[in-house]
């Protein structure tokens, strides 16, 4: 019989071998290969097993070599007892180094999961490669942009179209409505209308309900188990009947499981979209509002529709286009580019946002380059301590790769237990971290990814810096060391300054880059806009009621003494501006402009200026049913003075009656400041319109708003009321930025706190060095305070040095930082920030450094100078 | 004699070892104790109950009988000191003398 065959895993004798006390070995690998040699004649399949299992249950503390940490000399490759002395032996650098090392793998670690739940957005749907959204393309003076919205009739005719080139098409038309199930009443903003087959196109996972078929009845409606406990607790709600604002009952179908990923749609119940079809509006091309998506058989087909959507364009809109004289076009769009393309205008999707990500990311490797450099630095320092220690060493025989591999397995052991404390300090911190930068960060800990990213993470800060240190110290020269007792110092301080250099470089920048930040935020947010932003209340028009008794509502509020005046309008500033085309006759150029429409009050209660003409003017309300104004950047586009185009005549699409400019009004920012003013039109018009804007007196406010819920409630008894006031709408537009704004400044902190720790044990060190030195200059008459200045000297050139250099950096960031911002602060101005921020971290080192270096300044000189 | 407690599974094996007599070594070990008591036992886990029944100076060890299915490896062949003998005989004597002292018809209700 052929021995191979009866030969157990060499794996498993290494094993045996490597473990097993060595006069253990022979005897338990004889009886293994016994064992496998009676197994192999076993017919039994789980023959390889059981010998495994024998194998390892063999590796127990009766046979086990004895591990126990001996300081048996340089026999072994790695000496764990060496390394855990030392590591104890020098505390205080030791826990800033495993401080600094958890710091900076927490960042990482969060940052990878951040990272991680962005990018995996709509992956769990099964057929995302094919799955595209159509959007359409307009311009806007020059400008294209995409609008994510399209009307109803795009998807059948698209499938008609094209049914070769398109499987099936799907749409969601987000809404919000007052919802009332039994007795609970409740207005619900993640609401969608969608074709039946949304739960087949999308792979969102249902708890209760067959896919096929849960939106089959034109009253069904799919709840998410948020909604179903908010309503029903414990109940079962199969079968219940919903209904929506009042009006129209649905009955569920469906329950929706947890995602297991976030998607760009954002719902908690799905309704069939029926409802929607009896309306003749819904069919209009016009009517945009609804997200169609497509599913095509492959990419190339989605490229082959792109180049045929002028013709679709021009076979459904060729007369409008022709009569408006304007075009839009229609692109498709992958489903996996959806949430990160933010540009899109009027999307009703959400948006993640791509640069935000990348400062996030960078900032995490900024603060763990900190940390490993930290490491490095005091790694060296320590490197002079333990000189002698490497001297004999190698006086006894060691050999250099024996030496490198135990000073990386120190790095090794204090990197693995900064690992593990920041693995368990992610899992408790989580919840704090996501509220503070409001993200929405999951954990998951089952991607196999996570793992080789943890070892990777691992592997990198190791060779970054563990391995300097140990080349460093493994090639002392012994005999040198031992007779002079002295450590060669040479150009390896020039790479501890140059780390120390780019710790404080990249905390500078930090710093800098926080402040500017903030003010630009505060630029924004103080930044006069043409209008009066203050006291401004903005209630939303959400229900057909209070939309027909608009002007009942409107009096009843005045009637308050402290509201001074109302206007109802299509949106309010930082709201929401359709775009449209004028036509003004004897005119050329048809300017494209974002419109407003509103009633009579609109100006005075937003406290906008007149340049030219007048207001709309409520005492002839008749004939100023058909007047409109303009801004001054549409007065501009138009190219005439305001004195000609005033009583001109405008016809905008889409609406019957010819309109007459009466007015131009001075630019106001009706948009985010990220975008320049636009040109814009305010049209007089009881229809449309989506928002009241209240105009208060700041006394007395509870009482005020006690006022307009009590008439909204009389004019609108169905519906509750949703109110926000117009500045904290406004903060909202900068809410990434906000975000960003509290990411650099809590990692500045970080940062400039690790870099201190790193500049603190620095000081340390040299102040224990120069000790001698130190004491002979007291006895000839040095104070304390010249002793911390000598001391410090050193360091603080080294952080004038990181400011000259962090200072054109950073302004080089900043510059593309602000570039996105139409209105935005001057760098120039603001070059006290650049001094102040470079002066915090320079004084902060100096506090760092004369705290640790006070106590051996202040000593009695005789202690260190009297013994040789 | 003192500190010669001795458990159940100790007892066994100690059993095995005088019934295998030269052959004596852990795989027919592991094996006469599946065989007469039905007890599973990875041989890492009777390593370990050997070594203790060693140590307390129950069993002797000694290494020879290399053959090819060991791949020329030795076994450790192990017996029964005489400290490990007379454990062995007091147990049984122990326990014969306390089967002899049940009664009789108490006896008929345990072998039902």
């Amino acid at each position: 019989m052929s021995n191979q065959l009866h030969t157990p895993p060499t794996i498993s004798i290494r094993l045996i071998r490597a473990l097993c006390r060595t006069e253990l070995v022979e005897e338990i690998e004889g009886n293994l290969y016994e064992y496998y040699w009676i197994i192999s004649e076993d017919v039994n399949r789980f023959g390889k097993i059981r010998f495994w299992i024998q194998v390892l249950t063999y590796l127990r503390p009766s046979t086990l070599k004895l591990f126990k940490l001996k300081n048996s000399g340089s026999m072994f490759i790695f000496n764990p007892k060496i390394a855990v002395r030392s590591l104890f032996k020098h505390r205080v650098s030791t826990s800033i180094n495993l401080l600094g090392f958890v710091i900076g793998l927490l960042s990482t670690i969060f940052i990878y999961f951040y990272i991680n739940t962005e990018l995996n957005i709509d992956s769990f749907h099964v057929d995302k490669e094919n799955i595209y959204r159509v959007i359409r393309t307009s311009e806007i003076n020059g400008a294209p942009y995409d609008v994510g919205v399209t009307s109803g009739p795009y998807a059948e005719a698209l499938i008609n179209d094209y049914p070769s080139s398109i499987n099936t098409t799907t749409r969601a038309f987000p809404q919000n409505g007052l919802v009332k199930i039994a007795d609970k009443k409740f207005q619900e903003n993640k609401m969608i209308f969608a074709d039946r087959n949304f739960f087949e196109f999308f792979s969102y996972p249902l708890a209760e309900g067959n896919p096929g078929d849960v939106l089959s009845l034109p009253n069904s409606v799919v709840i998410s188990r948020e909604i179903a406990t908010k309503y029903f607790g414990f109940k079962d709600p199969i079968g219940e009947i919903i209904e929506v604002d009042n009006e129209y009952k649905f009955t569920i179908t469906g329950i929706m499981d947890d995602l297991p990923a976030k998607s760009h749609l954002d719902f908690n119940m799905v309704f069939s979209i029926e409802l929607f079809e009896g309306f003749d509006w819904f069919h209009g091309w016009w009517n945009n509002g609804l997200v169609t998506y497509i599913n095509v058989p492959n990419t190339q087909q989605a490229h082959y529709l792109d180049t045929q959507f002028p013709e679709f364009m021009e076979k459904y809109f060729g007369d409008d286009f022709e009569a408006s004289g304007t075009k839009i076009g229609l692109h498709v769009e992958p489903l996996e580019d959806i949430y990160f393309n933010n540009k899109t205008r009027f999307d009703p999707v959400v948006h993640g946002d791509l640069s935000s990500l990348i400062i996030l990311g960078a900032v995490g490797v900024i603060i763990l380059f900190i940390a490993c450099f930290n490491y490095i630095n005091l790694s060296i320092a320590m490197a002079f301590k333990r000189a002698k220690e490497v001297s004999v060493r190698k006086v006894l025989g060691v050999e250099k790769t024996r030496l490198i591999t135990q000073f990386l397995g120190e790095s090794m052991m204090l990197l693995l237990a900064s690992m593990l404390i920041a693995i368990g300090l992610s899992i408790a911190l989580k919840p704090i971290f996501n509220s503070v930068f409001e993200l929405d960060i999951l954990f998951n800990w089952a991607d196999q990814l996570v793992i080789a990213f943890m070892i990777g993470l691992v592997l990198v800060v190791l060779v970054t810096s563990g391995l300097y240190p140990a080349l460093l110290m493994s090639s002392f020269k012994p005999v040198s060391i031992l007779k002079s007792g002295k450590i060669p110092l040479g150009k390896n301080s020039f790479i501890r300054k140059g780390l120390v250099v780019a710790q404080f470089s990249l905390s500078i920048f930090l710093i800098i880059a926080t402040l500017l930040i903030g003010f630009q935020l505060d630029y924004m947010k103080s930044k006069p806009l043409g209008y009066n932003k203050e006291s401004l209340l903005i209630i939303h028009i959400n229900n057909q009621e209070i939309q027909s008794n608009d002007e009942l509502f409107k009096n009843d509020l005045l009637r308050h003494e402290n509201i001074t005046s109302v206007t109802s309008a299509s949106g309010e500033p930082g709201g929401f501006h359709d775009g449209t085309v004028l036509q003004i006759s004897g005119v050329n150029v048809n300017p494209k402009v974002r419109s407003s429409f509103a009633d009579t009050d609109y100006l005075k209660t937003l406290g906008i200026p007149i340049a030219a003409g007048r207001d709309f003017d409520r005492s002839f309300a008749n004939n100023d049913s058909m007047a409109m104004m303009i801004n001054e950047k549409a007065l501009a586009e138009i190219g005439l003075t305001a004195e000609e185009v005033i009583g001109r005549k405008v016809t905008i699409p889409g609406f019957d009656i010819d309109r007459r400019i009466v007015g131009v009004v001075k630019d106001y920012h009706f948009t985010a400041l990220n975008n320049e003013i636009e040109p814009q039109a305010i049209i007089m018009g009881y229809t449309h319109h989506r928002r009241f804007i209240v105009r208060m007196n700041d006394v007395d406010i509870p009482n005020t708003l006690r006022h307009i819920e009590e008439s909204f409630n009389k004019h609108s008894p169905n519906f509750p009321i949703t109110y926000q006031f117009h500045d904290e709408g406004l903060d909202q537009l900068y809410a990434d930025e906000q975000k960003q704004a509290r990411v650099f400044s809590s990692f500045s902190g970080i940062s400039i706190f690790l870099a201190c720790m790193g500049i603190f044990g620095l000081a340390a060190y040299a102040a224990e060095q120069r000790q001698k030195e130190l004491g002979i200059r007291k006895i000839l008459g040095a104070s304390v305070q010249q002793v911390i200045l000598i001391i410090s000297k050193e360091f603080i050139t080294l952080v004038v040095i990181a400011a000259v250099i962090a200072m054109p950096l950073t302004w080089i960031f900043m510059e593309n930082w602000l570039h996105d911002f139409a209105y935005r602060i001057g760098l120039a101005e603001n070059w006290m920030v650049f001094i102040f921020g470079s002066l915090v971290a320079g004084i902060i080192a100096f506090l760092t450094i004369a705290l640790k270096t006070y106590k051996t300044a202040a000593s009695n000189p005789t202690d260190c100078i009297r013994y040789e | 004699m003192k500190g010669t407690k001795i458990g159940e599974f100790e007892e066994l094996t100690l059993l095995a070892i005088v019934i295998l007599q030269d052959d004596a070594y852990i795989i027919r070990i592991q094996e006469e104790l599946k065989k007469q008591a039905n007890r599973s036992v990875v041989m890492g886990a009777l390593h370990a109950t050997l070594s203790r029944l060693e140590k307390k100076g129950l069993l002797e060890s000694e290494l020879g009988g290399a053959t090819q299915e060991r791949g020329g490896r030795r076994k450790r062949i192990y017996k029964l000191t005489a400290a490990g003998k007379s454990v062995l005989s007091e147990i049984y004597e122990t326990r014969n003398r306390m089967w002899g002292q049940i009664p009789d018809y108490a006896l008929k209700l345990i072998h039902v």
